[in-house]
């Protein structure tokens, strides 16, 4: 056996357009899932026990499912209440609704593990809620959201080969069709592997651009990092 | 002069009541402030005064019992001879007029000492941003934080944080401040600052209630002392009077041991 590369000239543009639409499918997944985690894991923070059983339910469910049963629930069940929806948009709810789960939690922990008082204090002086979400927590929890979210993110673009399992004509879909056209799996899955080793590594420096930016706490970690070194080389933090 | 009719007090509370998980932390508290009242809230550790405090702004909902904001129901309203509690939009729009000064402070640490004076005034009261500017920066000087305005509260000291953040009380122009234990988190060589400040704010005819261990405070500012023990105000009356002669057994040990200079229960 060789390796052929000719098998990759002659079928790049298959490859091309299944990475594009790979792309698009995850953008719209993260944002659509993105948006339904801050909602849901707003919500699991209200008092009413009601809303938080359902909040807890949904999280549950959904994390304690493979992803591929998720799809299927999805593209079977719709067409029950009567809903048709081209592959790829069901594909992509799909998508969303399973990541919304893990960026749920990510969210909620995020606020939880914020000091009680900044919240409090902000209502205090008489914001509503989600003022004191928008004005306080929210900038203070940015930053430590990017890493959890980035690594959620990638899980959910590798998860996304799923959806070739429904016909959508993404990547994955592409590199069996390249391989079902040439009898070269190697050539095929190996163009694959590199493309979507691409799609991760410009995903993870978008998102250290991201933190770079996202500089709004990082002053009290300047102060936070000091203590724990202190602790570290287990000399006395200095008394302020 | 005719003599003034008795006002109707700024702040009234009556038969507060308070549990955490079925244990009474306030049982039945009365308590009057008279506008341009300093009261020192005084007791053993655990008695309630936090727990009073936070009733007052509705951190913690009372379970029971009235709240007057110069003579404005506030979390729970009497209809004729039905208690009705009030939605949050009602609660939201009185909080500004109790500002409060948390022991641990909580300014946030994202914000400039500036922009944590001026956020709440833009986003709670709507003021235009230069307006809400400008009443910061009157305060920030006012307070001895002049040309302090872009620090970063982590790069304020303990004095000047706490200063910031009764400036960000202030500025939301509260009927009543509250404040919990303001000097306890600080050096001794600050605290005579901050009861200076306080005393200066008295001065300026504010309503306060503060949660104090400084004797010299609540016998030298406060107009009137509170007593709590066992999540009630059980003495209440002029501070001297109270200083000097008290009546309650409880509160008679109770300034014994601070007097004696044992660390503040
Ligand atoms: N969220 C809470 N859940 C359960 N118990 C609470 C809660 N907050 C306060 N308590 C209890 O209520 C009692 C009164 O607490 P509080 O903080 O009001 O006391 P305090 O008078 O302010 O004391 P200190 O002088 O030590 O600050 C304590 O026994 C405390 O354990
Ligand atoms: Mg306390």
């Amino acid at each position: 056996m060789t390796f052929d590369p000719a098998i990759l000239a002659d079928y790049w543009p298959l490859f091309l357009q299944g990475a594009w639409l790979t792309v698009r499918i995850c953008a719209v997944a993260f944002i659509v899932g993105y948006s339904i985690g801050i909602l849901v894991a707003l919500a699991a923070l209200v008092p009413s026990r009601i809303v938080r059983a359902l909040v807890g339910a949904y999280v549950g469910l959904l994390r304690s499912v493979p992803f591929i049963i998720i799809l299927f629930l999805v593209y079977y069940g719709l067409p029950f209440a009567g809903i048709r929806f081209p592959a790829y948009v069901t594909g992509t709810l799909a998508l969303a609704l399973f990541a919304s789960a893990y960026y749920a939690e990510i969210v909620r922990g995020a606020i939880l593990s914020l000091p009680r008082g900044q919240f409090e204090s902000a209502r205090t002086v008489g914001m509503s809620p989600l003022q004191a979400m928008r004005h306080v927590v929210f900038p203070q929890i940015l930053r430590g959201l990017v890493p959890p979210s980035v690594n959620m993110t990638l899980t959910m673009i590798k998860e996304s080969a799923v959806l070739s399992s429904i016909t959508v004509a993404e990547l994955t879909y592409q590199s069996l069709v390249v391989q079902g056209n040439t009898f070269a799996p190697f050539e095929a899955f190996a163009a694959v592997t590199l493309i979507y080793w691409a799609i991760t590594v410009v995903v993870a420096r978008l998102a250290a651009i991201l933190e770079a930016r996202t500089g709004t706490a990082e002053r009290e970690d300047v102060e936070r990092n000091a203590l724990a070194a202190s602790f570290l080389t287990l000399e006395a933090p200095k008394r302020r | 002069m005719t003599p003034t009719p008795p006002a109707t007090p700024l702040l009234s509370v009556s038969a507060l009541r308070k549990s955490f998980r079925g244990t009474p932390v306030l049982k039945d508290v009365y308590l009057d402030v008279a506008k341009g009242e300093v009261v020192a809230l005084i007791g053993p550790s655990g008695c309630g005064k936090s727990t009073l405090l936070r009733c007052l702004t509705w951190l913690d909902p009372p379970d029971d019992g009235f709240i007057l904001i110069d003579g404005q129901p506030f979390g729970r309203a009497l209809v004729g001879d039905t208690v009705r509690r009030q939605g949050r939009r009602e609660i939201d729009r009185l909080r500004p007029k109790i500002g409060m000064v948390f022991q641990q402070l909580h300014l946030w640490p994202h914000l400039s000492a500036l922009e944590n004076v001026v956020r709440p005034q833009v986003v709670v009261l709507k003021r235009p941003r230069e307006e809400a500017v400008a009443r910061a920066q009157d305060l920030l000087a006012g307070l001895g934080l002049g040309g302090l305005e872009d620090r970063f509260p982590y790069a304020l000291s303990g004095g000047q944080k706490q200063r910031a953040a009764i400036a960000r009380a202030l500025a939301m122009d509260p009927a009543l401040m509250l404040f919990d234990e303001p000097t306890s988190a600080l050096d001794p060589e600050l605290v005579g600052g901050v009861l200076q400040l306080l005393r200066r704010l008295a001065g300026e005819g504010m309503t306060m209630v503060v949660v104090t261990h400084e004797i010299g405070f609540a016998a030298h500012v406060a107009d009137r002392i509170a007593f709590m023990d066992g999540g009630r105000i059980v003495e209440d009356g002029p501070a001297r009077q109270v200083m000097e002669a008290p009546a309650d057994p409880r509160l008679a040990a109770f300034l014994d041991l601070i007097r004696s200079g044992r660390p503040a229960a």
